[in-house]
């Protein structure tokens, strides 16, 4: 191949690598902030909890390009552009999370919980001190699951113009061309991997506290 | 005026009435057992008294202060608690989970050490050995050993213990129940002693409480207890092996 469709190629792969990881890093910072706080309030409204549980359920089973195409027309969160993607994406990867945090926290030995209020902690020490720490590696695993899904699925913000790995792929699809498809897909893999490694290290390391 | 005093008080949950006027008077330095067969309502008891359950009816005080008007966490951190089941933090050492209420209370952190491993060495745990161990790296009687320091640690005004010997065997339990005698010396407090063991009962209680479906059947010394003719009291009586039963109550041999 001309070593300037090369150079040009190579450029690109950085430059949308790029994009894609800013695509997944903010939406996962901001779906662990909500699913973790509305998982945290959850286990103490049941309520909440339900309805919670109910909401991000139903956001999961609609197909994730489906999800991208409701967006689209809605206004102020909607549009063309990478804003709607990462909406989409936070949508989208909150269940794990969401569940993993009450789950996790509500599988705390119930003895546990007993002498510690019966020491004399408070609700916010309960959480502290015990329920979050016991609960970490089963949040932790949330997370894993929601990041390397959503490294998948944020090659589908290409489509509605969000950018990232995702452009080189449709590109690839639309002009026939396995090579463009493969530069989109193997660093999408990469980074799953890499994720999936990282966070499954980490959640390993709580573990064993 | 006693230590601690129940006055007519009772639990319900809706019409059910678990806790049924329940009145006695415990002295400074005094262990009372309330025995009781299971369901009886000896856990609701001790429950009422930290405050994990509202009482429905009746004072509670101890020391002349109804409990009620104190703020239900600080009431907590000054009464140590023992459950069956351990209840250690198992990502905290032996020496964290000792200085829990000392922490939660804010007392520097050497006070705290130093004060997890003077009582490491009162119930019978070399502070060397154990301090840094988690609560999985031990036996369930150097759990319990670890609960009942737990809950001497903040100098508490009174001490509860919800059948804290129950899992363990026999010849453990025998050594446990041989501490708790001990400990309670140093001890200025009151202790609530729930168990349904007769022999434990009888080593450790200055008074016995027969718990029956919620009521009081008999407040007895120890002496009194082997005499008593109220049905629960000798259901349990019964249970003592014929000839066999604790100093006191042994005949006899022919
Ligand atoms: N929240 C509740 N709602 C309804 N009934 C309850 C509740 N808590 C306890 N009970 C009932 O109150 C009674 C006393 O319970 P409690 O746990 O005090 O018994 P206990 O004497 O400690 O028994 P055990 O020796 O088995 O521990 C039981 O019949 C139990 O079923
Ligand atoms: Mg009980």
């Amino acid at each position: 191949m001309d070593p300037v469709v090369w150079r040009s190629l190579a450029a690109d792969i950085v430059s949308l690598t790029g994009e894609h990881l800013v695509l997944v890093a903010v939406s996962s910072i901001i779906a662990i902030c909500i699913g973790v706080g509305i998982g945290i309030a959850g286990t103490r409204h049941r309520r909440l909890r339900n309805v919670s549980i109910t909401v991000a359920n139903v956001l999961q089973t609609i197909p994730s390009l489906a999800l991208f195409g409701f967006l689209l027309p809605i206004p102020v969160i909607g549009g063309i552009g990478q804003r709607t993607a990462i909406i989409s994406l936070v949508l989208y990867s909150l269940l794990p999370i969401l569940r993993n945090t009450i789950v996790g926290i509500t599988t705390v030995d119930p003895a546990l919980r007993e002498a510690s209020t019966a020491m004399g902690m408070t609700d916010r020490q309960l959480l502290t001190l015990v329920e979050l720490p016991l609960a970490a590696p089963t949040i932790l695993a949330g997370i894993r699951i929601a990041v390397v899904t959503n490294i998948g699925t944020a090659v589908i913000a290409a489509v509605i113009g969000g950018g990232g790995l995702g452009v080189l792929i449709f590109r690839g699809v639309a002009s026939v061309d396995t090579t463009q498809i493969l530069a989109g897909a193997v660093p999408a893999a990469v980074l799953a991997l890499l994720a999936d490694g990282t966070l499954g290290y980490l959640e390993r390391r709580i573990g064993r506290l | 005026m006693a230590y601690l005093s129940f006055r007519e008080v009772s639990y319900a949950v809706g019409e059910r009435v678990i806790l049924d006027r329940l009145s006695f008077d415990l002295e400074r330095g005094e262990t009372l057992v309330l025995l009781g067969r299971s369901g009886s309502g000896k856990t609701t008891a001790l429950r009422l008294i930290n405050r994990m359950l509202e009482r429905s009816g009746g004072t509670i005080t101890i020391d002349g202060t109804d409990v009620q008007s104190v703020d239900a966490i600080q009431l907590r951190r000054r009464i140590g608690y023992v459950i069956q089941e351990f209840g250690l933090l198992p990502h905290w050492t032996v020496e964290q989970n000792i200085a829990l209420v000392p922490k939660l209370i804010a007392w520097p952190p050497d006070r705290q050490r130093q004060r997890a491993r003077d009582l490491m060495a009162q119930v019978g745990l070399d502070p060397d050995r154990f301090g840094h161990r988690f609560p999985h790296e031990l036996s369930g009687g150097q759990r319990q050993r670890v609960g009942v320091a737990r809950a001497l640690a903040a100098e508490p005004a009174l001490l509860l213990f919800d059948e804290p010997f129950g899992a363990l065997d026999p010849v453990t339990r025998h050594e446990m129940q041989q501490q708790f005698i001990q400990v309670r010396e140093q001890f200025g407090g009151a202790s609530v002693f729930v168990t349904h063991d007769l022999a434990e009962a009888l080593s450790i209680g200055s008074r016995i409480a027969v718990l029956e479906s919620g009521k009081l059947e008999g407040l007895f010394t120890p002496e009194q207890f082997l005499q008593a003719e109220t049905p629960t009291a000798r259901a349990f009586l019964n249970t003592l092996p014929q000839g066999l039963g604790p100093p006191g109550a042994r005949t006899p041999r022919t």
